[in-house]
């Protein structure tokens, strides 16, 4: 014949409100504990993630090259670029025999591009915008469009000489500009081109034949090798284990994996200090909490007692400062958050002008609430459990005569 | 009172004692029919800076429907005794301590429940049967003077059925109602503490001294309301008072007690038998 839990949970809750006073200063001073916490991983949160962002949003830091050139075959490119953690993978051929004149209609300037190897999927590329196709379809760079007066559709005329038997010779290819590259891919002349027409382009100027192209030479090539490749790792993480698995296979790359840890051990260092104060806060809290439930137990002995002598039962009686100590989590959690996000707007206001837009300094998101709270209410519970055995231990008799 | 140690008390006890039949509706063939308590040879030793109190209980009947009144001077162990009564002071030794709340249900070895330590079935047994009117209030700040009223009714899931009111009109309280216990007077709480140990019609009402901080003119007056209250729900009655004047006209059983101090041993020893 227990005393019904929502019984319990209306008188302690009516204790709590009628000393409103005494529960105000503890949710002010679990609020005091918490919403400084909250502001400070909102910080290191926010601070680390605009990091990561930075890093994240531009792939070249991806990007993984080898250092000198190689002899790399297509089977062994093939079984890199099947890897788990590699996004993209495109084979270079000689970069010596990798420019092409570029020449429109709409303006009398040549331009010298630079070919990049492309593919489907290239980072570089806007994942919305055409691909490179076969040997007439690139992708300009912006500044070569630009010096070209080109747009999307237009038609540009390329050409590459190459001295072959003693004279020079000239051969022209109609190309279409597929689209133009974001700014950011590619910012000299360039364009990205299907392997297969560097691979023609490659084979002209060494002299052979391409027959699909309808160009004269001393025969075809038969096993290609390739001096590098164009390599983007899944993701920024997936670097640094790229990096080490080249080395291995004896190929030395150069990364942006440096950069990475550093704020990835930033991230580290930064949370490992994080939850040392958070620790000791929220242990201060729980011990201060855990002290004053305690004392209440004694200032509400007699009550305590009054509810023991009408039959409330020991669980009953323990749940008291349970419930009490839960609401202070809950309100202090509450105007914690509050605290948090009026300081979290002020800062961020102060650092607008040097973020780019839509990126906060001070941020949470909403889980990291979810855990604040978690943690309160659990650090409660574990102050108020002590307390609740000592009131369940209250014996009436005993304290029935005090006061 | 007050005898020396040396006395043989344990037998010049038996043969001091003398018990009043003359109460309104138990006589002594009903009583031993329908016993709440019975109690024999029940002792509780306090102790507290070598000055050591006894309290023994050779035996004790209280029928149901008896209204009793232990009356004696201050320190003298009525308080003790209702503690025990009510099952919330444990004895330190038992010859037999039965209660039997039901007229015809089997009487619950009190005893057993002590040693086994089942704190919460006492409780249980506190809630269903008995009301406790304390001292001073005891009543709970923070609920309304219909709260406090309604707390043991509400603990055994009784609904509202107008017994609160009837009881706050008998004992003058009705304007008080919605108030909290701090804008009372003394008076008015101990109404609604006596309204609340009387709510839930339990079958025992034990009372110390509930009226020992009014004034005489109010006690009475509060003492006759509790009193008809009682006839009314024809609840057994254990009461404690240090004035025997009051009690008197109340048509009450008293309860005889002997206390012997010793000079030597700081030992005070109060028996109690009826
Ligand atoms: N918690 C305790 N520990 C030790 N001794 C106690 C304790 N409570 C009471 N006593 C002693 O027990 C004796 C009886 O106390 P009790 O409270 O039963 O007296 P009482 O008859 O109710 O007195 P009053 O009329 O003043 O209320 C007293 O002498 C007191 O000193
Ligand atoms: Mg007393």
């Amino acid at each position: 014949m227990r005393v019904p839990l929502s019984k319990v949970f209306v008188l302690a809750s009516r204790d709590y409100i009628h000393e409103w006073q005494m529960s105000f200063c503890f949710v002010l001073a679990l609020a005091a504990v918490l919403g400084p916490m909250m502001v400070l991983f909102g910080l290191k949160f926010g601070i680390v993630g605009a990091m990561v962002d930075q890093l994240i949003e531009d792939p070249g830091n991806r990007e993984i090259r080898p250092v000198s050139s190689g002899r790399f075959d297509r089977t062994w490119l093939e079984s890199v670029r099947k890897r788990s953690d590699v996004a993209f993978l495109v084979p270079r051929t000689r970069s010596i025999a990798a420019t092409i004149e570029l020449g429109s209609e709409g303006s009398s300037r040549h331009v010298r591009a630079e070919l990049i190897p492309s593919d489907e999927g290239d980072p570089m590329l806007s994942p919305q915008g055409e691909r490179p196709e076969g040997v007439t379809r690139i992708v300009l760079s912006r500044s070569a469009a630009e010096k070209l007066q080109v747009e999307v559709g237009d038609t540009l005329d390329g050409s590459l000489a190459r001295q072959y038997r003693g004279h020079k010779e000239r051969v022209h290819l109609p190309l279409t500009v597929a689209a133009v590259a974001p700014a950011r891919a590619f910012s000299r002349d360039g364009a990205f081109v299907s392997v297969s027409l560097l691979e023609a382009l490659e084979d002209f100027r060494d002299g052979r034949a391409v027959p699909r192209m309808g160009w004269d030479g001393d025969g075809e090539k038969n096993a290609r090798t390739y001096p590098s490749f164009r390599l983007y790792a899944r993701s920024i993480y997936d670097v640094a284990g790229l990096r080490d698995a080249f080395a291995k296979l004896g190929v030395d790359v150069k990364t942006h994996a440096a950069d990475i840890e550093l704020v990835q051990r930033m991230n580290r260092n930064l949370t490992a200090i994080y939850w040392v104060i958070a620790v000791i806060g929220l242990f201060g809290f729980s011990l201060s909490l855990g002290a004053s439930l305690w004392a209440n137990v004694d200032r509400k002995r007699k009550e305590l007692s009054v509810l023991r002598l009408v039959g409330f039962r020991t669980m009953d009686i323990a749940w008291f400062p349970m419930v009490q100590a839960l609401y202070t989590a809950i309100f202090g959690w509450a105007l914690a958050v509050g605290l948090y996000q009026a300081v979290a707007s002020v800062i961020n206001e102060m650092m607008a002008s040097q973020l780019i837009e839509g990126q906060q300094v001070c941020r949470l998101l909403l889980h990291h609430y979810g855990i604040a709270l978690g943690l309160t209410c659990a650090s409660a519970v574990i102050a108020a459990g002590l307390a609740g055995l000592r009131s369940a231990h209250i014996e009436p008799s005993a304290s029935l005569r005090d006061l | 009172m007050s005898h020396s140690f040396a006395d043989s008390w344990g037998l010049l006890v038996f043969g001091t004692w003398h018990h009043n039949m003359n109460t309104s509706d138990s006589s002594p063939s009903q009583s031993r029919g329908a016993l709440v308590y019975y109690v024999r040879d029940v002792v509780k030793t306090r102790e507290a800076e070598g000055v050591a109190f006894r309290l023994k209980v050779p035996s004790l009947q209280i029928a149901m429907g008896e209204k009793i009144a232990l009356v004696g001077e201050s320190g003298c162990g009525k308080s003790t005794l209702l503690d025990i009564l009510a099952f919330i002071l444990k004895p330190s030794s038992v010859g037999a301590f039965r209660f039997r709340p039901e007229r015809d249900g089997e009487p619950l070895d009190m005893d057993a429940y002590w040693r086994s330590g089942k704190l919460n079935q006492l409780g249980d047994l506190r809630k269903r049967y008995l009301g406790y009117v304390m001292q001073t209030g005891g009543l709970l700040p923070y609920l309304t003077v219909r709260e406090n009223m309604d707390l043991c009714r509400s603990v055994l899931g009784l609904k509202h059925d107008g017994t609160i009111e009837h009881l706050a009109e008998q004992l003058g309280i009705v304007k008080h109602l919605n108030k909290l216990p701090d804008a009372l007077s003394t008076g008015e709480r101990q109404r609604v503490a006596i309204g609340r140990a009387l709510a839930h019609r339990p079958s025992i009402v034990i009372a110390d001294e509930p009226t020992a901080s009014l004034d005489p003119y109010a006690a009475q007056k509060i003492m006759s309301h509790f009193m008809d209250l009682v006839e009314e729900l024809n609840i057994t009655v254990i009461l404690a008072s240090h004035a025997w004047r009051h009690i008197k006209e109340l048509g009450l059983r008293r309860l005889h007690h002997r206390t012997v101090r010793s000079t030597d041993t700081n030992l005070t020893e109060t028996i109690v038998s009826g």
